[in-house]
């Protein structure tokens, strides 16, 4: 149940540094989820925290205590791997026993506890088989109950669901939501889906290129991105970006190719600071809805190229100006490919970034 | 279900089995009955199957280490027994060493980052193209000159005093000299398929059992070397197989005591008397190996990382 801190985590391989610097305060029983592209150092980060890489740079500290230099055997972890890497040689029960048996612990807790693992799990009925002989998802279970089986302070997963097909990823994903509510530990998470990174955490790490970009809470990121990169990886389907310019005319108006929309105050305030110019408008899906009706500087005039029908909801992929915009609108709203029709923007919807630095505005 | 599917096999196909197993099987059968009988029945040619079994032939071949006289022998001529036992000996021993030397010495190779790694990893090979006879006049050389106990003190002096013996105690004819060169001459091998096992080893599993709590020795041996048993089972039988047949290194190397099988049959050749006694020591040198290969070759089961990674 420890709080854990990262400090200024570089790692190199030889020449080349591929994390820069990690910054990282975990609190005592937080679910942490590291999220963001491939390759961006988020394995590198757990694995390094699992002490399987070593540390180039900076510090690792557990309460209070630098384990950077301790061996993986020493340092209280459990880990669940992206392949699973089960023991194929031992039946369910050995593998999960498999820690507490290189402790000595006493036989009786050792079958207690696995057995209420594999409850929990539903592994009861498979204990005695070997890996080879379960489906894909039992095999990810048995991954999870290795874990869980020993009383270690700190659970890290690598991507322990990517291997997995749609609907049981889902599936996965509702039960690890689950388990968190009986399993106070601390956990960091690692996955490159971001609806497994806003369902699941407490707190996301949104990470690019060895650096983070920004942490806080799922509502704290997708409300207030501080940069591009965050408002585009956050959100299904993703943020628009639309070039616009600043420009004064009675209010604070950004006009693109195609729309002038006015500003809403608190954006005004931000962005009078900067003097107007260019910037880059970001509006979410969600937050565009079918508004015949609507004053010409509240909404965009979009022509729906597609529609995807996907249930209660569709995705208008529509055109503006020679930009994509996507909209997610109420399945049953009367929509005709190829016309243009007029949706509004909800103001407080409504995201600049500067052109340059890709900063929030 | 799946039998129904399969096309009825011909039976042709059934006959050319036969064949094939009558043929691998007939002379060990051959062997084995000529082995039971005695020298007139084999000669006579009464081809056949109707005669008295008799351990008579085996209680000759192995008379230097019968617990008993066998009432038919005046005197034990040959030693067969002895060398038998030796043959064993040094087959198990060395294949033993090979296999816990080869095994980590081809995990350091796979899975270690050392200054000289490719070569070394490279030179284990090229040492097997050298043939065992360059090394016959050297090693001769070196086992009876440079690896001696001074006979005059120490250890040298207990080992005269314990086992008697004149001149000083030398690696040459000692079961340990011969065991010492098959070690040597086997392990590049060895260490060549054992590599090819240990790469097949997802390095996750080896990162799992350290984040478990297993420090590299129990990591080693606990999770990598059941994996690599098909590996170790191949290599043995193959390690084991040139320890029991060779002829050449130990000819040099062993005495009268340390004598293998093979150097045995070739010095003693004139005294085998009796077809009889020749077949019984013939089914002899062959259980060993047949044995060993059975017992080995259990072991062999494929697939065994099957399951370990997603799949
Ligand atoms: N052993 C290694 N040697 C060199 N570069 C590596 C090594 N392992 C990872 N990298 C590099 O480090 C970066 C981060 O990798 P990783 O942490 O695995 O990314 P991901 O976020 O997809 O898990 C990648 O660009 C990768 O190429
Ligand atoms: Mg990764």
């Amino acid at each position: 149940m420890p709080s854990i801190q990262l400090q200024r985590l570089v790692k190199r391989y030889g020449g080349l540094e591929v994390l820069h610097g990690i910054d990282l305060d975990m609190a005592e029983n937080e679910f942490t989820v590291l999220v963001g592209p491939s390759g961006c150092g988020k394995s590198t980060t757990l694995r390094m925290l699992a002490g399987l890489e070593s540390v180039s740079d900076g510090d690792i500290v557990v309460d209070g205590r630098s384990i950077a230099h301790l061996d993986p055997k020493d340092r209280d972890i459990a880990m669940v791997f992206q392949d699973y890497a089960l023991y194929p040689h031992m039946n369910v029960a050995r593998n999960m026993s498999f820690s507490l048996r290189l402790k000595k612990r006493p036989r009786d807790e050792i079958d207690r506890k696995v057995r209420a693992t594999a409850e929990m799990l539903g592994l009861t009925p498979y204990l005695d088989r070997k890996p080879g002989e379960l489906s894909g998802g039992q095999r990810q279970r048995v991954a999870m109950g290795r874990a869980l089986c020993r009383d270690a302070g700190i659970f890290l997963f690598d991507e322990p669901l990517s291997n997995l097909d749609a609907k049981l990823r889902g599936q996965m994903r509702a039960e690890l939501a689950m388990m968190r509510q009986s399993v106070r530990k601390n956990m960091v998470y690692v996955t490159h889906d971001q609806i497994e990174a806003m369902t699941l955490a407490d707190r996301i790490v949104v990470m690019n290129g060895g650096h983070i970009q920004q942490q806080g809470t799922p509502s704290e990121l997708f409300r207030r991105p501080v940069n591009r990169f965050v408002a585009g990886f956050l959100g299904s389907p993703p943020m628009n970006f639309l070039e616009a310019e600043l420009v004064d005319d009675g209010g604070l108006h950004a006009r693109g190719a195609g729309f002038s929309l006015r500003l809403p105050e608190d954006i005004v305030t931000r962005a009078r600071k900067l003097g107007g110019g260019r910037a880059t408008l970001g509006i979410r899906p969600s937050d565009l809805e079918y508004a015949p009706e609507a004053a010409p500087d509240r909404a965009l005039d979009l022509r729906v190229i597609v529609s995807e029908y996907i249930g209660a909801q569709s995705v208008l992929i529509c055109d503006c100006g020679g930009t994509r915009v996507t909209v997610e609108i109420k399945s049953e709203t009367p929509i005709a490919l190829g016309e243009t029709l007029r949706f509004a923007a909800r103001p407080e919807g409504l995201h600049l970034f500067d052109p340059e630095t890709e900063r929030a505005i | 279900m799946a039998s129904a599917a399969r096309p009825r096999a011909n039976p042709a196909f059934y006959a050319l089995i036969a064949l094939l197993i009558f043929m691998s099987i007939g002379p060990v059968l051959l062997l084995l009955v000529n082995s039971l009988k005695l020298d007139v029945d084999i000669t006579s040619g009464a081809g056949g199957l109707l005669f008295m079994p008799t351990i008579r032939n085996y209680e000759t071949a192995l008379c230097d280490i019968l617990w008993y006289e066998p009432e038919h022998l005046r005197f034990c001529q040959i030693r067969f027994g002895g060398a038998f036992v030796n043959s064993i000996i040094i087959a198990l021993v060395s294949t033993a060493l090979t296999l816990v030397m080869g095994c980590m010495a081809a995990y350091a190779l796979v899975r270690f980052r050392f200054m000289g790694r490719d070569s070394l990893s490279l030179s284990t090979l090229a040492v097997r193209m050298i043939p065992p006879a360059v090394l016959l006049v050297p090693v001769f050389g070196l086992w009876n000159n440079a690896f001696c106990l001074d006979n005059d003190y120490g250890l040298g002096a207990w080992w005269r005093d314990t086992f008697g013996g004149r001149g000083d105690v030398c690696l040459a004819g000692t079961h340990g000299g011969i065991i010492l060169i098959y070690v040597a001459m086997n392990l590049p091998f060895v260490i060549w398929i054992l590599q090819s096992f240990i790469v097949q080893v997802p390095r996750s599993l080896e990162e799992a059992a350290r984040v478990d709590g297993a420090g590299p020795f129990q990591t080693f041996f606990i999770v990598v070397l059941p994996l690599i048993k098909p590996g170790l089972a191949a290599a043995s039988i193959f390690t084991f197989r040139i320890a029991w047949n060779e002829y050449l290194l130990a000819s040099a190397l062993a005495d009268r005591d340390t004598m293998t099988v093979p150097i045995l049959i070739v010095n003693n050749a004139s005294e085998f008397d009796g077809l009889g006694t020749i077949f019984a020591t013939g089914m002899l040198l062959a259980i060993p190996p047949i044995l060993f290969t059975l017992f080995a070759s259990r072991q062999i089961i494929t697939g065994m990382t099957a399951g370990a990674v997603k799949g």
